[in-house]
């Protein structure tokens, strides 16, 4: 399945939430759990410009599409936690620009080495890098799918749920695009694979693990994924990426959610 | 959506007070297409010469990705307000190329197939850049808010250029658009630029140095060294009223004077 680049920018808006009924939050307001995952996805949404930096040191901008796709997915992406901080704000929750910075600057060196690494990787390897970003973009995105798309039915807040979904079908075109990519390099190419499988196996963590504190992903995990439902879901998106060339096998996010506590037993 | 207070500290320590990002964010210019009237162009063409300049135009503004790869391995990223900025900026530069592209397909033969191969990107220097620029910390941002200050400045000079050597209604309307987006664009560089540079002797020290160094326009890499000769050579070496007025409005950022960058980029 081809993925329509020109359609996607074309296509590629702002998330809308201004139709809906915020007041609805003043008489039904969300509970703490729920604002405290809202808070985590929001910043997450926010920090996306920093993944966009991890992709960026590698070859994967020189290409047309890639570029195209990389600045309609970075903007909506700001856009998502935009429409978080709003729910937030509903509720007295100010996400200002001055604590994002905060948080990025508590990454310190770890993080400044990064793209150093990354690029030295991506380098080297070259194109065949491009396919671990893709699959691992995918991987992102598809839980990304699963989060929303859950705590929508896990709360079943008239506008919350609303705006979860809409949320929701935008990163779904996001996966369309990452798995599209991912499958045609990887199927191009015996040591993308190995580098994938290597990568996922040994680096993937649920999405924020490495911004946030892990206090924040076990919760944040914990609250959407816990429980048989959860564990199916999680199951799911195994599935989905073990479907990919070379990538038969991998339980990535089962084993990475047992490592920050979330199990089927342990429900939030 | 309620206006966030983006910061609690006073008007005058930070820059740019009076810009507001999520405003900007928020009312972003996307696609021209609709907009443009390419059949006008059939009855009035543009000249070979103008259309020449349109292409490398197109190729400058859409190499934000690697632009935006060697601004976010440094500190820059860290501040979300910029980054916030950038992820717009992007958007709207995307949305400019876009329509370049859709003049210059104007003048083709009908299906004519845009140029979709791999961007030309100057020499892998991401490594360096970024051990580098992260020694440095913070004056680095006042250096990449004044390259686009310079960028911005340079750049709408070249498209009144453009329109006022070959008038024609369509082409100048289109390029009022730009320059409308371009301007709003310079107002975030400039105010940051000017009230970074005024608060850190090493920022201008290192600013200087940066400019001298430059390649002008921004993404002038991607092009081959004939092409951005011809940029000069058509727009500017015929109007060196312009140059010193451009090299003069360049003198007036703090601790800039006498750098002649455009004279310089002009061979004159």
């Amino acid at each position: 399945m081809a993925f329509d680049i020109d359609n996607y920018t074309a296509t590629s808006t702002s998330v809308m939430w201004g139709d809906l009924d915020f007041g609805d939050f003043e008489t039904n307001p969300l509970p703490e759990s729920t604002l405290r995952s809202l808070r985590y996805m929001c910043d997450i949404e926010y920090h996306t410009v920093c993944y966009l930096r991890d992709l960026l040191v590698t070859p994967s901008h020189k290409e047309a599409d890639v570029s195209a796709f990389m600045t309609m997915w970075n903007r909506e992406e700001f856009w998502h936690g935009e429409a978080l901080a709003a729910v937030l704000g509903a509720h007295g929750i100010t996400v200002d620009f001055d604590e994002l910075k905060a948080t990025r600057l508590k990454l310190g060196w770890k993080d400044r080495l990064d793209p150093i690494k990354q690029s030295l990787l991506g380098n080297i390897v070259g194109k065949d890098f491009i396919a671990v970003h893709m699959i691992w973009g995918a991987a992102n995105e598809w839980s990304a799918v699963a989060a929303y798309n859950r705590l929508a039915e896990l709360e079943q807040h008239p506008v919350l749920a609303v705006l979860l979904k809409r949320i929701a079908k935008q990163e779904a075109r996001h996966v369309a695009f990452y798995a599209t990519q991912a499958r045609e390099r990887l199927a191009k190419s015996k040591k993308a694979q190995v580098l994938a499988r290597f990568a996922l196996k040994n680096a993937w963590g649920p999405v924020g693990s490495s911004v946030m504190e892990p206090a924040e992903v076990t919760h944040v995990m914990g609250h959407i994924f816990a429980g048989e439902e959860g564990l199916r879901e999680i199951r799911k998106l195994d599935e989905h990426i073990s479907r990919m060339p070379g990538l038969e096998g991998l339980t990535i996010v089962e084993t990475s959610m047992k490592k920050y506590g979330v199990s089927a037993g342990a429900a939030a | 959506m309620p206006e966030h207070q983006e910061t609690s500290v006073g008007r005058a320590d930070f820059p740019a007070p009076d810009f507001d990002v999520r405003d900007f964010a928020r009312t972003a210019a996307g696609s021209h297409r609709e907009s443009m009237d390419l059949t006008a162009y059939r009855s009035a063409p543009l000249s070979d010469a103008t259309l020449r300049i349109v292409r490398y135009l197109q190729i400058v503004e859409r190499a934000t990705m690697t632009h935006l790869r060697s601004v976010l391995v440094t500190a820059t990223h860290k501040d979300a307000r910029i980054t916030a900025f950038l992820t717009t900026w992007a958007f709207e530069k995307y949305w400019i190329a876009d329509a370049l592209e859709q003049v210059l397909l104007a003048h083709q033969p009908e299906g004519a197939e845009p140029d979709r191969s791999p961007f030309r990107t100057p020499v892998e220097r991401t490594i360096r850049e970024s051990i580098v620029a992260n020694i440095i910390g913070v004056p680095m941002i006042a250096v990449h808010m004044t390259l686009g200050t310079v960028d911005e400045w340079l750049t709408q000079a070249a498209y009144r250029r453009l329109v006022a050597l070959d008038p024609n209604p369509e082409f100048d309307r289109t390029v009022a658009t730009f320059l409308e987006i371009k301007q709003r664009q310079l107002s975030f560089f400039e105010a940051q630029s000017r009230f970074r540079l005024t608060e850190s002797p090493q920022a201008r020290k290192l600013a200087r140095k940066r400019l001298a160094k430059t390649p002008w326009p921004i993404g002038a890499k991607a092009e081959p060294a004939h092409e951005t000769h011809f940029f000069f050579d058509h727009l500017f070496v015929t109007a060196p009223a312009l140059v010193a007025e451009l090299d003069e409005r360049i003198d007036t950022l703090p601790g800039q004077s006498g750098l002649a960058l455009i004279r310089k980029a002009a061979r004159l």
